[in-house]
């Protein structure tokens, strides 16, 4: 691999974070963290990572959900892909679409959904796909 | 709260004692016309009675006949010009009446010319005064029968003095030139005279005692459907709110059918419901059918401070015929502006517990007696019911939503550790921090399959109480299983040919749709197809078969020749956290079978369990068929 695609991981349980960067880490991926919305816009403003993993629910039920709307609207950076996690893929994958997008107003902001505990066979499958311009 | 909306259409009781009069008068009407199109006959009757006459050899002045003939034709094509009016217009009865009497006196001053050609007295067509006299007896006043009876007989009285004393011609009848009048001698003529006038005021008397009768009889009879139809109307209004206490309404549309209904059955322009505080310090409006904006502008009224609605909530309700400014109302000048003249007032009660107030409004003066009462009481203890019903329904929803939420908390919360522990423990087992011995990687093996295990056990706890939760009447739809069994069958493929397994689907081209919740439905085969699965050795077999059974259901069958369910163990298959005691090495929460059993129930189906221990097991479900209009059997 050229350029080491670089993915930022925004997730407020340490211990999975750890576990999930390390994994990727040894798949290639360059892997930055970040533990909540305001860590995360951060390490967006330093620097723009090629995809974006992200909790739904961390400090606030919605934190995951808004903070991809953030980056869609405001970050100049609407290509970015990001991929969203939840505990509640159920719930969302039933009501999610149509609720949020009742609540938001807007398009629901991530194209793809994993459900936790994470497949991280089906994931990395995912990420490759996606950066191979899939 | 429902927009108030004005009713200004007529009331029904004054439709209906219009109605009740009009019957007659279109009677009336109806004969009117039918004299005209029946007079268009004599003239033609005329003409050819005076040719057949002439013919077989009576003589008398033909041309005068022919002249009145003429003269008849000539007023009915006057009246009839004057019915088309009539019939386009609206009429009224005096219009009706004096058409009728027109008609009448015409007819009579022809029928006196007649008379008067054909031998006076003695003339045939004496007898057709009948025809008049009958008709107005019966569909005019009394007075206008015995006028006409005066007139006739005293015309005829007149034409026989005055022929008899020579002021005008007598026309004979000749035939075959003898004349015909046998009344030629005074005493003759006084005895036709007298038998005529006998008969034609007999005719009036008899005929009008009759009618009167009849007119009574028809009244009351009127008067008997206006009072059942009130009585019906008021007993489906009861029957209305009946309906309302037994669905599972919300208070908005309680109020909404409960209002628009009393308002109907009462005919008045509004109904309202004043709820009461739970404190008892406050009335407000919660629902106004058909009252005037300004007066929702007070919506909440201080029970302290109004004398009125205190004692109605005291138990006394208050009805008046007259609003005025003296009475305590809050709103006496808007209802007095909305033109509102009686008002009556209940309280609501529930078990002995005021829970608010009912009130009707009327445009008309002194509209509520002791009958309206009773009803409105009895009305409003319905009302009360169905509010309290409402407010209980509402209750048991929100705390339904308020377990639904708390439940996806604490899964949330359970899940996250064990997603964590998962991920944590793929970083060991996959060597990404270093190698391991082989005790050390059975053992985290083990460990994973309990938090496999969990995970499972929280989804499925989930998906029970998620089912358990629903509303039967919502979100039942007409289900076609073929979509679902496709995706079934794509779903497992996978997993059936990993073990070497044959997986099987057999559906009917014309397989019925069943009613139900098609998300719950497709878990329910998700649950028994990995059940198979799992517990069916490699190269065993798994078979789903669909098949309408009879009209109404639909028999489906998930079989296995798999490990089977010991025999002792079979009656405990579908209770919570059953797991037969040859299945311990395979992960499973012991709900997959429960949450099968609870989604059958919840669409009204039947399942049944036949296993045989190292032979297989074969799950039987019944589920009824969706009907046309998308409502369950």
């Amino acid at each position: 691999m050229a350029v080491q695609a670089e993915i930022l991981l925004v997730d407020d349980d340490r211990d999975f974070r750890d576990a999930l960067q390390i994994i990727l880490e040894n798949h290639g991926y360059t892997v930055r963290t970040a533990g909540n919305r305001p860590e995360a816009l951060e390490a967006l403003k330093v620097k723009r990572p090629d995809l974006i993993i992200l909790d739904v629910m961390m400090t606030t039920d919605t934190e995951g959900f808004d903070l991809a709307y953030e980056i869609r609207k405001e970050y100049g950076v609407g290509d970015l892909p990001i991929i969203l996690l939840t505990s509640f893929l159920e719930k969302v994958r039933q009501q999610g679409p149509d609720q949020f997008q009742h609540i938001m107003g807007e398009a629901w902001p991530a194209r793809w959904l994993f459900e936790k505990p994470v497949d991280t066979k089906k994931l990395i499958a995912k990420i490759e796909g996606i950066l191979a311009g899939g | 709260m429902a927009q108030p909306t004005r009713e200004t259409g007529p009331l029904n009781v004054p439709a209906e004692l219009h109605k009740r009069k009009r019957i007659i008068l279109g009677e009336l009407k109806e004969r009117t016309l039918w004299f005209i199109k029946l007079r268009w006959g004599v003239p033609l009757s005329i003409a050819v009675g005076t040719a057949l006459a002439r013919w077989i050899g009576v003589e008398f002045n033909a041309r005068a006949l022919l002249g009145v003939a003429c003269l008849i034709l000539a007023y009915n094509i006057v009246f009839y010009l004057l019915s088309r009016r009539i019939e386009a217009e609206a009429y009224r009865k005096e219009d009706i009446e004096r058409f009728t009497y027109w008609q009448v006196g015409f007819d009579y001053g022809t029928m006196f010319l007649l008379i008067h050609f054909t031998g006076g007295v003695a003339s045939p067509f004496i007898f057709f005064f009948i025809f008049h006299i009958t008709f107005s007896a019966i569909f005019l006043p009394r007075r206008s029968t015995y006028s006409f009876a005066v007139i006739a007989a005293a015309g005829m009285g007149l034409i026989a003095a005055a022929e008899y004393l020579g002021w005008i011609q007598h026309h004979d009848l000749l035939f075959q030139g003898k004349a015909m009048d046998l009344g030629r001698q005074p005493f003759h003529r006084v005895v036709i005279l007298g038998f005529f006038s006998g008969f034609v005021f007999i005719t009036a008397i008899t005929i009008t005692a009759v009618m009167r009768m009849l007119e009574k009889r028809i009244l009351d009879l009127a008067e008997l459907t206006e009072a059942v139809t009130e009585l019906n109307n008021k007993l489906n209004t009861l029957y209305t709110t009946t309906q309302a206490i037994g669905s599972k309404q919300h208070l908005e549309q309680v109020f909404r059918i409960v209002c628009s209904e009393l308002a109907r059955a009462m005919e008045v322009q509004a109904i309202s419901v004043k709820l009461l505080s739970d404190d008892g310090k406050f009335l407000e409006f919660a629902a106004a059918h058909g009252l005037p904006g300004e007066i929702l502008k007070h919506r909440v009224v201080e029970v302290a401070k109004s004398p009125l609605n205190r004692r109605v909530i005291e138990g006394e309700p208050f009805v008046t015929g007259h609003v005025t400014h003296r009475e305590s109302f809050q709103f006496g000048e808007d209802l007095e502006a909305a033109q509102l003249q009686s008002v009556q007032f209940v309280p609501l009660i529930v078990e002995n517990r005021v829970i608010g107030i009912l009130g009707a409004y009327s445009t008309r003066p002194e509209q509520f007696g002791p009958e309206d009462l009773d009803f409105f009481r009895q009305a409003a203890g319905l009302v009360a019911i169905a509010i309290e019903n409402a407010r209980a329904y509402e209750a048991i929803e929100n705390l339904i939503q308020e377990r639904s939420r708390f439940m996806n908390r604490v899964a949330h919360n359970l899940r996250a550790p064990l997603a964590a522990m998962a991920s944590m423990l793929e970083v060991i087992r996959g060597g990404y921090v270093g190698d391991m011995n082989e005790p050390s990687r059975d053992y985290l093996n083990r460990l994973d399959r309990r938090v496999q295990g969990m995970l499972l056990m929280i989804h499925e706890l989930m998906t029970l109480a998620k089912s358990q939760s629903r509303q039967p009447e919502t979100e039942t739809k007409p289900v076609n299983l073929k979509i679902i069994a496709g995706r079934i069958q794509q779903n497992f493929q996978e997993e059936a040919v990993k073990k070497r397994l044959a997986f099987e689907v057999t559906l009917p081209e014309d397989l019925p749709e069943i009613q139900g919740d098609p998300e719950m439905v497709e878990q329910m085969f998700e649950n028994l197809i990995s059940n198979a699965i799992k517990y069916t050795p490699e190269g065993g077999r798994v078979g789903m078969t669909f098949r309408p059974e009879t009209d109404e259901t639909v028999r489906i069958v998930v079989s296995d020749n798999g490990i089977g369910i010991p025999r002792s163990e079979m009656s405990r298959v579908f209770t919570y956290f059953f797991r037969a005691s040859n299945v311990q090495e395979v992960i499973g929460s012991g709900l997959g079978l429960t949450i099968v059993k609870e989604i059958v129930l919840q669409h009204s189906g039947q399942i049944q369990v036949e296993s045989e221990e190292g032979v297989g097991t074969s799950f039987v479900i019944h589920l009824p068929v969706a009907c046309q209009n998308g409502l369950k059997k």
